[in-house]
């Protein structure tokens, strides 16, 4: 894992004294909410519902043990007992008051944790597939790129009041786990003919009120020259993005309205013009961020574990997890595994600080003290070791962190929704919920296969629903909330839009639609295929059939009552 | 999340009753302007009856948002309960009323009690 | 107005030109003498003497400005609110451009944001008196130094991190 060195640490310090006074300043009248809002978003602190919100920055979903032990901490001692896991890997906090921000973000500080641009108009966190690292298929570690551009983009001078957010994400296996494809700047780590390492560039990508898939503006970038072509790109956007209306203030627009072409031309005629060099982080730096990233010291273990091998047979429960949960890793006799923060009925996502000291004691045991978290609201041990895993299991159950569903029809990614956020037209939680208990028996899970549903409580679309192989969008319609389905969406190197259905239904006929849409794949689907790929095969038509046939069902039902 | 913050809710009709709910800049949590100065407590939210007091309890919100007390005041249309408290009629509000619906022991609804 | 640099508030020593009628009044003593000129204005009026101040809209492009360049020592960029941050990668081209006349930020900044126009190539930020009064100077040089480290080579004064981390370990090899 990376670590602070006086630099960082002097940074995050500064940051934290720097926010310290502008809370005074909003508080002696210097900075109106206007100006203060900006500056309160840019330190993660959004004003919700019931309460502050302060969202955490886990920088490309990399945690230590230590670092969960005082989240644990603060959600103790200056929230009511959790925390919740976002969609981009961070982590939020729903109940903090304005007055003890500054000293939470003390907290994070010691534990080399901050919330430095997790909101406003600026880059965002950086994003990175979960197993990064680990992954067997993958071509290079990612981690060390997030790195260097969490550092650059911190408080860059020039892009801090862009036209509207900015998030980038960056992957380095074959399989893409870090939806790059619907992020403003997708990197994809790749080596050209002569075997140099370098990166494809997409831009524009992007989900929202006109979700988007990014397009490629470079085959090819070396990788010394990361930093300068994404000052340019960012210059670009920064000068000629619309500032004239905010949904159509992300660069996915630019990129459209301008053309791919163009756009990609005012990119290198920037770059060309701009003194490379100078902006790229030197060799050595790169090196030196890349040294923390360097495997571990893995045992040298055979490829299968009779002690696991055996554990299974006896023990269905932990067969099943290790079935579901578990992740082909690179070094022979580990596993990487996915833990659900799924219960059924539970809030996805969500974490009490009991389970997170627990949990950080677990990751020091079983996982050389690390911890990821995925876009999809989930955790995962990175380097477990198959021997270990009989033990790892029961302990995991004790804590109700055993849920064998990883990317089954319950492992559901829901935005918070009207349960908490300002901006929301509709609940997202409570569906989640509902539909996870209507699926709830593990046979049937497992009969259906792969299935990720998403969830967003209005057209921000935090809940990805957009790339959900069925999407659900809550909206408001006369006064009441009226819910839109979606089949088809993928976030992965297939990625594509999920294709509307039909008209919104109310909340309490989503879990039955849900269903119906379930039965029409279990009648389609050829051979293994999962839900997603006979959506592609078939087109939605069948799913448009039996979800017009549902609601034709249900309002009979209500015409007879 | 995208944006920050989204205005006042959409009621159909009638305007009023109404009572303003406002966040509390230092705690941020949701409150009530009351017969003198904020409550926390809905139940002893003031309720204006008709457009003149409507339009005077939205001005005293704006003051006390520009004296640096209270964030985004704004106007919320209720009705009255049997027992005569003023109950949101939009959905959205009713969960800033009450807390969230997930969490019965959280929020308003945790400190004050179901409205009746 | 009330123009502040890293040095503290400064007499504004230009005169904002509207119209074209105002470029023909004589330069008196009281608001500034040399004329600050906006780049619409500057083919309808008469060329002041040079060097005189340009004002440019953040969306005004090199190419208009550049032919400027020579005869300027000034250029103001406008802001037209504090969260419009155009103006920053315009300065930022500008410096590209050779540029080395004084760059001013002018409308409705906050002090937050000046260590930030500093280190993309502004020298000074002209803001308005409700704003001034609100944040005065003493915010401005405050909040500038709030940060003493920045991570972005080719930003501001002084060495980045990571040129400060170079250079340590050159030190340590030596
Ligand atoms: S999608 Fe909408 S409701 Fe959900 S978290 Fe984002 S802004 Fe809030």
């Amino acid at each position: 894992m990376y670590r602070y060195d006086e630099f960082d640490e002097r940074f995050v310090r500064e940051r934290v004294a720097q926010f310290g006074e502008q809370v005074k300043r909003r508080l002696d009248g210097s900075l109106t909410e206007d100006e203060f809002k900006p500056l309160r978003l840019k330190n993660g602190l959004y004003l919700q519902l019931h309460a502050y919100m302060l969202r955490v920055a886990i920088p490309y979903g990399t945690l230590s043990g230590r670092q969960l032990r005082q989240l644990a901490k603060i959600a103790r001692d200056y929230d009511k007992g959790y925390g919740h896991f976002t969609t981009r890997q961070n982590i939020q906090f729903n109940w903090p008051k304005l007055k003890d921000v500054p000293a939470i973000l003390d907290l994070l500080a010691d534990v080399e944790m901050h919330a430095i641009q997790t909101s406003g108009n600026c880059i965002r966190n950086t994003t990175a597939d979960q197993f990064s690292g680990v992954a067997a298929d993958e071509v290079e570690d990612p981690r060390p790129t997030a790195e260097l551009l969490r550092q650059w983009s911190s408080q860059h001078p020039e892009f801090v009041w862009l036209p509207r957010k900015f998030k980038i994400a960056v992957t380095g296996a074959e399989h893409d786990r870090a939806a790059i494809r619907v992020h403003d700047i997708g990197l994809r780590m790749r080596r050209n003919e002569a075997g140099e390492p370098g990166y494809e560039i997409s831009v524009g990508g992007g989900l929202g009120r006109t979700p988007m898939i990014g397009k490629v503006i470079r085959e090819f970038l070396p990788k010394d020259e990361l930093l300068a072509y994404v000052e340019a790109i960012m210059r670009v956007y920064n000068a000629e993005g619309r500032r004239d209306n905010k949904f159509k203030a992300r660069v996915k627009i630019l990129v459209h309205e301008t053309g791919t072409e163009e756009f990609t031309a005012r990119v290198e005629e920037e770059y060309a013009k701009l003194d490379g060099p100078t902006v790229n982080a030197p060799l050595e730096e790169v090196e030196r961020i890349a040294a923390y990233f360097a495997p571990p010291a893995y045992e040298d273990l055979p490829a299968e574990s009779v002690t696991l091998g055996e554990a299974r047979k006896a023990d269905a429960g932990l067969d099943r997890f290790v079935e579901q949960n578990g992740f082909a890793h690179k070094q022979p006799g580990y596993i990487a595994l996915t833990i659900s923060l799924k219960p059924i009925g539970g809030v996805p996502g969500d974490m009490s600080a009991d389970q997170m000291e627990a949990f950080a004691d677990i990751a020091e045991r079983y996982s050389l003290g690390e911890l990821r978290v995925t876009h999809s609201q989930n955790l995962v041990l990175p380097y477990v070791k198959k021997d270990d895993l009989p033990a790892l299991y029961a302990e995991l159950k004790t804590h109700d962190l055993a849920t064998a569903n990883a990317g089954l029809v319950t492992d559901i990614i829901a935005c918070p929704g009207l349960d908490y956020c300002a901006l929301a037209t509709a609940k997202s939680i409570p569906i989640a919920q509902e539909i996870a208990k209507t699926f709830a028996d593990d046979a049937r899970q497992k009969a259906i296969g792969e299935l990720p549903i998403k969830i967003s409580g209005c057209i921000n679309a935090c809940g990805h629903h957009h790339v959900g192989a069925i999407g659900i969008l809550g909206l408001e319609k006369g006064g009441r909330e009226n819910y839109q389905i979606t089949v088809g969406g993928d976030a992965t190197e297939h990625a594509s839009l999920g294709e509307r259905l039909g008209p919104g239904i109310d909340a309490e006929d989503v879990p039955g639609a849900i269903e119906a849409l379930v039965e029409t794949y279990l009648s389609e689907r050829e051979g293994s295929e999962s839900f997603i790929e006979t959506v592609r095969r078939t087109g939605a038509d069948p799913f448009k059939a039996s979800f017009a046939g549902f609601i034709e069902t249900r309002a009979a039902q209500e015409a007879a009552e | 999340m995208a944006k920050d913050h989204r205005a006042g809710s959409k009621v159909k009709g009638d305007k009023l009753p109404a009572i303003v709910m406002a966040s509390d800049l230092l705690e941020g949590d949701t409150v009530f302007l009351a017969e003198t100065g904020w409550t926390r407590d809905s139940k002893a939210a003031r309720i204006a009856h008709d457009q003149e007091s409507a339009d005077a309890m939205e001005a005293e919100g704006k003051a006390a948002a520009a004296a640096n007390a209270v964030v985004d005041p704004y106007l919320v249309p209720v009705e009255i309960t049997e027992e005569g408290h003023p109950l949101a009629r939009h959905f959205r509000d009713v969960m800033r009323q009450k807390g969230p619906s997930i969490h019965p022991d959280m929020g308003k609804q945790a400190d004050f009690g179901p409205i009746a | 107005m009330t123009v502040i640099t890293p040095e503290g508030e400064r007499r504004d020593a230009y005169r904002l030109i509207e119209t074209t009628e105002d470029a023909k009044a004589p330069a008196g003593n009281a608001a500034g003498s040399k004329p600050l000129v906006p780049l619409a204005l500057l083919g309808e009026i008469e060329t002041p003497e040079a060097p005189f101040g340009l004002f440019v809209e953040n969306t005004a492009e090199i190419a208009e400005i550049a032919p400027h360049l020579g005869s300027v020592d000034l250029i103001a960029i406008a802001f037209p609110a504090f969260s419009d941050g155009r103006g920053f990668s315009l300065a930022k081209r500008l410096r590209r451009e050779g540029f080395t006349g004084t760059l001013r930020a002018k409308g409705p900044l906050i002090a937050d944001q000046f260590a930030d126009a500093l280190a993309c190539g502004f020298d000074e930020v002209d803001i308005p008196d409700t704003m001034a009064n609100r944040q005065p100077v003493q915010q401005w040089l405050e909040m500038k130094d709030t940060m003493s480290v920045h991570y972005q080579t080719g930003f501001g004064e002084g060495k980045s991190i990571l040129q400060q981390r170079m250079a340590a370990r050159e030190e340590a090899a030596r």
